[in-house]
């Protein structure tokens, strides 16, 4: 890689104009990529949001959970090993038929969707949350739709993102260790061995197949080493492998966030282009008839005065499309994409109340808000923290932000410097 | 060349990132940029191929693109799209129920959809076990059983005795007073009638297709069903 050679300081280079141009926005990318976790703010959100989503989800069907899930559910234990037998998805309810496994799963998805949203051990408790989501709707892919589909795509690759840099439990622990250095407390060491445990478990039981062996097995061993190297980083002061594993982390992180946002993207524009081919959205009737199936319409009456609106249901329709279609493109332009995205949350919203599907809303809100401009993140989470402080009468500087990552400066305003500086300090 | 500094300088302009590690750990950097970005190139292009319509490249690559994408990055965004549903499909069921003097009994059709509408409506989180149990498994019956109703395939036995299932646990073992011995599932498809605006006239009679009596075993008793 050619990176490596490239020189840092402009003074030093010899070569044509060009291309000099050139290297020197690839070392500058090279460099936004390997030295900093991009959208911090907006991968902390989306973890919230899955978080809440399928919190929501479990506490909802907790009275259905049998039905849905459980050994003893209408697509019964012998039915979902058939065909998981035949597909190799993964799950970890196939590991055993009892009830009691069962329950432990599905409660253990609750804790982790809890701490994956407050941000706890965020390394931890997204490879669990991940384990949850796949383990339960794998084991009844039939009583899944879109919105369980979204949740399980982004599971996954939020395990790959440094999503808990800000607005979470570990980065206030990481706040309050930071004047006195890397905290040793054993609860790391601990939660490492237990989930050491459990690998080696469902290892010798079988219960993994290669590919996802390897990657427990290298998500916990990376673990180890990180803690190692940051050990050691404190001790003998040499930073080399702590360095690189925060190098390689955030190389990893800005994959998946690219993953995440080409996504959404692939979502909409598929909703999107196949629309356009359809009869009914090229009439402008499409958006009557879902409000007027069984299954969709939860306020008939409400849907009945909405669709009685021809122009009403034509301009939906159209618009439908045009912002589906649209909405990759406007990613070019900051203004556009911040309308648009406005207006796909406002529908979201729509279609959880009208359609009767909450939890898809959520879900897709959340996947939306990875595009949220950093500035109105920044805003929202600094009125929260005032609202939370009111609330708990605690003294306004006890939990002021301090090390936050910069929001990018183009669609920030001016940032306030004791921050700015704070910022610089946290990148190292 | 290389900086050799262990703790990198905060000026502006100074090296950030890989370019402030040693020559040894940035080519290790370097290693995991690479395989980051073809990671990512490599999985946004199969779920590319997977959600795209039916093109050159993805027929020609159908094994590869599916050995990746199952099942754990299948995806459908499909969203009422091409055309959303514009029709009412409810699933009817009726069962021979034996009583215990010898007789036998057959029920009348019990509309299952109905009762799943009944519990969305006014509903404003229903659940998965209302609005997609039943709906999302007679698409699955469907799409794995042929005109004449056999089952195509592994997918078309599971679909079936899913859905056995599903209509026992509404039933439960017991009917009308007897047992419930076989069952029998029709869908009776009604469509949307034209919005009230439009010039459009749409038949809204109900098309009924039932399918075969079943033989209910012990097996499609879900546990817990009628007790």
């Amino acid at each position: 890689m050619s990176e490596a050679q490239v020189p840092q300081h402009d003074g030093e280079r010899a070569a044509g104009w060009t291309q000099t141009r050139g290297e020197r926005w690839l070392s500058r990318a090279l460099a936004r990529v390997t030295g900093s976790v991009l959208g911090p703010y907006q991968t902390a959100v989306v973890r919230i949001g899955f978080g809440t989503a399928w919190l929501f989800f479990l506490l909802r069907e907790w009275p259905h959970r049998r039905r849905l899930y459980g050994p003893d559910s209408t697509w019964s234990f012998e039915l979902g090993e058939r065909l998981l037998d035949s597909n190799h998805a993964f799950s970890v309810l196939m590991w055993s038929s009892s009830q009691f496994w069962f329950e432990l799963v599905y409660h253990l998805a609750i804790l982790a969707s809890v701490a994956l949203l407050l941000g706890w051990r965020t390394r931890m408790s997204s490879v669990f949350f991940m384990v949850g989501v796949l383990s339960l709707q794998n084991r009844s892919i039939f009583m899944g739709d879109g919105g369980d589909n979204v949740i399980h795509l982004m599971a996954i690759y939020l395990v790959f993102t440094r999503c808990a840099r800000v607005w979470s439990l570990d980065a206030r622990r990481a706040r309050r260790c930071a004047d006195g250095g890397p905290s040793f407390g054993a609860t790391g060491p601990v939660l490492w061995a237990v989930c050491g445990a459990v690998l080696l478990g469902g290892t010798f039981t079988g219960g993994f197949s290669l590919g996802w062996g390897l990657l427990f097995w290298g998500l916990w061993l990376a673990q180890g080493a990180w803690w190692l190297l940051t050990r050691t980083a404190a001790t003998t002061g040499n930073t080399e492998g702590r360095d690189l594993m925060d190098v390689v982390a955030n190389v990893l992180h800005n994959g998946a966030l690219l993953v995440i946002m080409v996504e959404v993207c692939l979502i909409y524009a598929t909703a999107g282009w196949y629309k356009i081919q359809g009869s009914r959205w090229q009439d402008g009737t499409a958006v009557y008839y879902p409000m007027h199936l069984d299954y969709f319409s939860p306020w008939p009456e409400l849907s009945e005065v909405l669709a009685g609106n021809g122009l009403m249901i034509m301009v939906v329709t159209y618009g439908t499309v045009l912002m589906q279609v649209a909405f990759p493109f406007t990613l070019l332009n900051r203004r556009a994409k911040n309308v648009l995205l406005a207006l796909m949350i406002v529908e979201h919203l729509g279609i959880a109340v009208l359609l009767g599907l909450p939890f898809f809303s959520l879900a897709m809100i959340a996947a939306d808000i990875v595009f949220l401009p950093t500035a109105l993140l920044v805003w929202t989470g600094a009125r929260t923290d005032a609202l939370r402080r009111r609330l708990t009468r605690r003294r306004p500087d006890a939990e002021a932000p301090r090390h936050l990552p910069r929001p990018r400066s183009a669609d920030a305003p001016a940032p306030d410097p004791a921050q700015a500086a704070d910022a610089d300090r946290a990148r190292r | 060349m290389e900086p050799q500094v262990h703790e990198p300088a905060h000026e502006p302009g100074a090296p950030v990132g890989a370019a402030a590690l040693p020559l040894r750990t940035r080519i290790v950097a370097a290693l995991a940029v690479g395989a980051v970005a073809v990671g990512a190139s490599v999985h946004l292009g199969m779920v590319f191929l997977h959600v795209a319509p039916d093109n050159s490249l993805s027929k020609k690559h159908d094994a590869a693109i599916d050995a990746y994408v199952y099942p754990e990055f299948e995806q459908n965004w499909k969203l009422f799209a091409p055309n959303p549903l514009q029709q009412n499909i409810h699933v009817h069921a009726r069962a021979v129920v034996a009583h215990d003097d010898g007789g036998n009994e057959t029920t009348g059709w019990v509309d299952l959809t109905a009762v799943d509408g009944e519990a969305i409506r006014g509903n404003p989180a229903p659940s998965h076990t209302q609005q997609n149990e039943l709906r999302r498994a007679w698409e699955f019956f469907g799409n794995y059983h042929d005109d004449d109703g056999q089952p195509i395939g592994m997918r078309g036995e599971l679909s079936q005795e899913y859905l056995k299932r599903i209509v026992m646990h509404r039933f439960g073992p017991e009917l009308n007073g007897g047992t419930v011995e076989r069952i029998q599932v029709r869908s009776a498809v009604t469509p949307v009638a034209a919005p009230g605006w439009s010039e459009e006239r749409i038949d809204t009679e109900t098309q009924y297709s039932t399918q075969p009596w079943w033989q209910i075993a012990s097996s499609d008793l879900p546990g817990g069903a009628g007790r």
